[in-house]
């Protein structure tokens, strides 16, 4: 290695140092004490700790509310991941027609990216609500979308996949731009037109892109908390049917004040993380075209 | 092309090294800052604990943290009037929201930066006395300094764990019925007085339904301390035994108050629990859909600065049950920190905190209803059109909040999940007091 490169490895970890420190911070520590913290027994704020090896797990393999939160968490990501992905794909190919105004529609879809949760909460209350709100009032129907047992998971998988679309939508939407126009050149002059030119060109040089957001989109999905959180509440009759993991987490380490039964739920959730992501990538050579 | 790329490097260089100065500055800042006070507090206290009266003392400043915006100024002149007193000590109020408060506190507590002195609640306190995180102030009563009987129904008692006192009556909050004026005049009903017990509440929100035109009589809401509480306790039930070793939901004349309540709502002289997990109670309320509500008084200034309901609307007490006029009474107070390193000072402004005087300052200001006995008069007066005197008149029948139990925060969140099922129609009443009760006896044994 000669001065020239090694000052330019030297450069680059300067680079990405502040990300670097950032992510072993704010992200590995906590994960490894919650690794910690799964075997112990904690008191007083966590000033003592005792062993208590696998018991916060034996007990949470018990409880029937784990399993009913993690089935919650499991459904909501399978409607939430291709919902969004469809919806994203779909208004990313039309954003990538020469359509007049695109740069408005673009800004149109991403603003949930950027509008505070609080807020957007607040505002799909009001849309939801039995008595006065737009969505019964439109539909003609009287249903209490975010406190009825039956309705509540589908309210919460709208607003999650309305909040998903733009940024996953602005991901597709560099994907396609990489597209080189020759290729549809090509394909006009073979006379592939409209959706087949989509099915045949589109998609196959589209997968390297769909592949990363079905993977960020599933992970994301898995941690779901503050629409639960602001939309549903804790006194709503309709929580124990959408209660996700990381909403039984929060409850039980911030609330309960047990932060050792509440660290075994998320160690849980990233194992089934690793799996759900180790799985994706080893499907990817079956569907991932890569050029 | 280049050139930009050049330029944004240069902007970016730029940002980063003011970034880093100003890191630096803000370390040396405060190095500076803390140094000597560091090094003086150990003589310092040396000095006031060696020589307590006579030669200059040395300046201090303590930091007194509460979570009411609304109470900073009285609190801020309560601090005034005590540095009058004592020239030396400066206090210094800080707020913290309420939604943070806890929080704060909690990690303030293990890292040994509680505030000098600070609000306590009683939901809150055994968890902080658990971790000696608290000044006991057991000494002080026993030796004269402070008299515990000077502060209104067994208030002093709330914040008294094992045998000792942690903390000292700020001030207290019951239950009121609200109610609302034009819609008793509409129906030519008289309104709600002393006499009214829970089958004349029943009566009347029924009479005064209109479920067609989305008005109801009574809130019959799911909630604790201004809900079923009161009815439980009316019936002649228990939220906890007295001894605090067992849970009151599973007793007949609990569940029985419980089905009272709950009652109200099949036969719509209430709002569904549906209808009020998508607008508060106490809203509805003050919009004129609901006529009659159980509220605390601390929502007095919220509901009268509603333009809707503002001159239409008054309190009236609770009505009375089978046993007795139900209500619940809780009281904030104020503790020391255990860590503090000016607890020499602290003491002294918190025995300023719960005098005569202190009191006299947060009812003139109408802060609070403030604890210390023959004070509450002048709240009474600050909102003359109001009834606010049935607030203190409960004061006497009520219960103190149950809270004064280790095991009370973890029984407290999860007591409003299980009743949600059975306000929201998932399960029975019945089944639901039960559940509560099991689970409520299962965290008291876990937390002994």
């Amino acid at each position: 290695m000669d001065m020239n490169s090694r000052s330019k490895y030297a450069w680059a970890y300067i680079m990405i140092a502040p990300t670097l420190i950032g992510t072993l911070v704010f992200w590995g520590s906590p994960a490894i004490y919650s690794l910690y913290l799964g075997f112990m027994k904690s008191e007083n704020f966590g000033l003592i700790n005792h062993w208590v090896g696998l018991d916060n797990y034996h007990k949470l393999f018990r409880d029937e509310e784990f399993w009913r939160n993690l089935r919650n968490t499991l459904y909501y990501v399978v409607l939430v991941v291709p919902l969004t992905l469809v919806f994203s794909t779909f208004f990313a190919v039309l954003m990538n027609t020469r359509i007049k105004g695109a740069s408005v529609y673009r800004v149109i879809f991403f603003l949930p990216q950027v509008t505070m949760p609080a807020a957007v909460a607040l505002v799909w209350i009001v849309l939801f609500a039995q008595d006065f709100g737009l969505l019964n009032y439109f539909l003609g129907t009287h249903i209490a979308w975010i406190s009825d047992p039956r309705f509540a998971m589908y309210a919460l998988v709208l607003v999650g996949v309305w909040g998903g679309i733009g940024f996953n939508m602005l991901l597709i939407l560099a994907g396609l731009q990489n597209i080189p126009r020759t290729l549809y050149e090509a394909g006009e002059l073979e006379g592939a037109v409209g959706f087949r030119k989509f099915r045949h060109i589109t998609l196959p040089l589209l997968t390297p892109t769909l592949f990363f957001t079905t993977v960020i989109l599933m992970i994301g999905a898995t941690q779901i908390f503050d629409s639960i959180y602001l939309i549903i509440g804790k006194t709503n009759v309709a929580l124990p049917s959408v209660r996700s993991l990381v909403y039984a987490y929060y409850q039980n380490a911030f609330v309960y004040y047990d932060q050792n039964y509440g660290a075994v739920m998320v160690n849980i959730l990233l194992l089934i993380n690793l799996i759900l992501t180790g799985f994706q990538f080893m499907l990817q050579k079956k569907w991932v075209f890569y050029e | 092309m280049l050139n930009r790329k050049k330029s944004w490097f240069v902007i970016v260089s730029i940002i980063l090294s003011a970034a880093l100065m100003l890191a630096g500055c803000g370390k040396s800042k405060s190095e500076s800052s803390n140094s000597p006070s560091a090094e003086n507090s150990p003589a310092s206290s040396g000095q006031a604990s060696e020589k307590a009266s006579d030669s200059p003392k040395k300046d201090v400043t303590i930091t007194y943290t509460i979570w009411d915006q609304l109470q900073q100024p009285a609190m801020e002149a309560i601090g005034k009037e005590f540095t009058a007193q004592y020239p030396n000590i400066k206090v210094k109020v800080e707020v913290i929201p309420w939604n943070d408060y806890w929080t704060k506190m909690s990690a303030a507590a293990p890292a040994g930066t509680l505030p000098d002195v600070f609000w306590m609640h009683s939901g809150q306190f055994t968890k902080f006395v658990s971790g000696n995180f608290l000044e006991p102030i057991t000494d002080r009563v026993s030796t004269g300094k402070i008299d515990l009987n000077n502060y209104e129904a067994n208030l002093g008692s709330i914040y008294t764990l094992n045998g000792q006192n942690y903390a000292l009556p700020k001030d207290f909050d019951t239950i009121g019925l609200a109610y609302n004026k034009e819609l008793f005049d509409n129906a030519g009903i008289p309104y709600p007085d002393d006499t009214w017990d829970y089958a004349k509440l029943a009566e009347v929100a029924k009479k005064l339904s209109q479920p067609d035109k989305g008005i109801y009589g009574f809130a019959a809401k799911m909630d604790t301390q201004t809900g079923y509480w009161n009815d439980m306790l009316a019936n002649g039930g228990h939220i906890v035994t007295d001894d605090m070793s067992k849970s009151g939901y599973d007793e007949q004349a609990s569940i029985e108050a419980l089905k009272a309540r709950y009652q109200l709502i099949l036969d719509k002289a209430s709002p569904t629990h549906q209808q009020m997990t998508d607008t508060d109670a106490t809203e509805m309320f003050k919009s004129g859909k609901v006529a009659m509500i159980f509220e605390g008084d601390w929502r007095t200034n919220d509901i009268d600065g509603s333009d809707n309901i503002t001159g239409k609307w008054n309190w009236a007490p609770l009505p009375k049950g089978k046993v007795k006029r139900g209500n619940i009474i809780n009281g904030l107070g104020n503790a020391m920190s255990a860590a503090g390193k000016h607890k020499e000072e602290a003491g002294l402004f918190l025995e300023f905190l719960g005098s005569k005087r202190a009191a006299e300052i947060t009812a003139e200001m109408g802060a609070a209803i403030p604890a210390f006995k023959d004070t509450q008069g002048a709240w009474v007066k600050s909102k003359p059109h109001l009834n606010l005197q049935v607030f203190i008149d409960q004061a006497s029948e009520a219960v103190p909040y149950p809270a004064g139990m280790k095991s009370y925060p973890v029984w407290f969140p999860k007591e409003g999940e299980i009743m949600s099922q059975a306000w929201g129609g998932a399960i029975s009443i019945e089944e639901g007091a039960k559940k509560v009760a099991n689970m409520m006896n299962q965290a008291i044994a876990d937390n002994k």
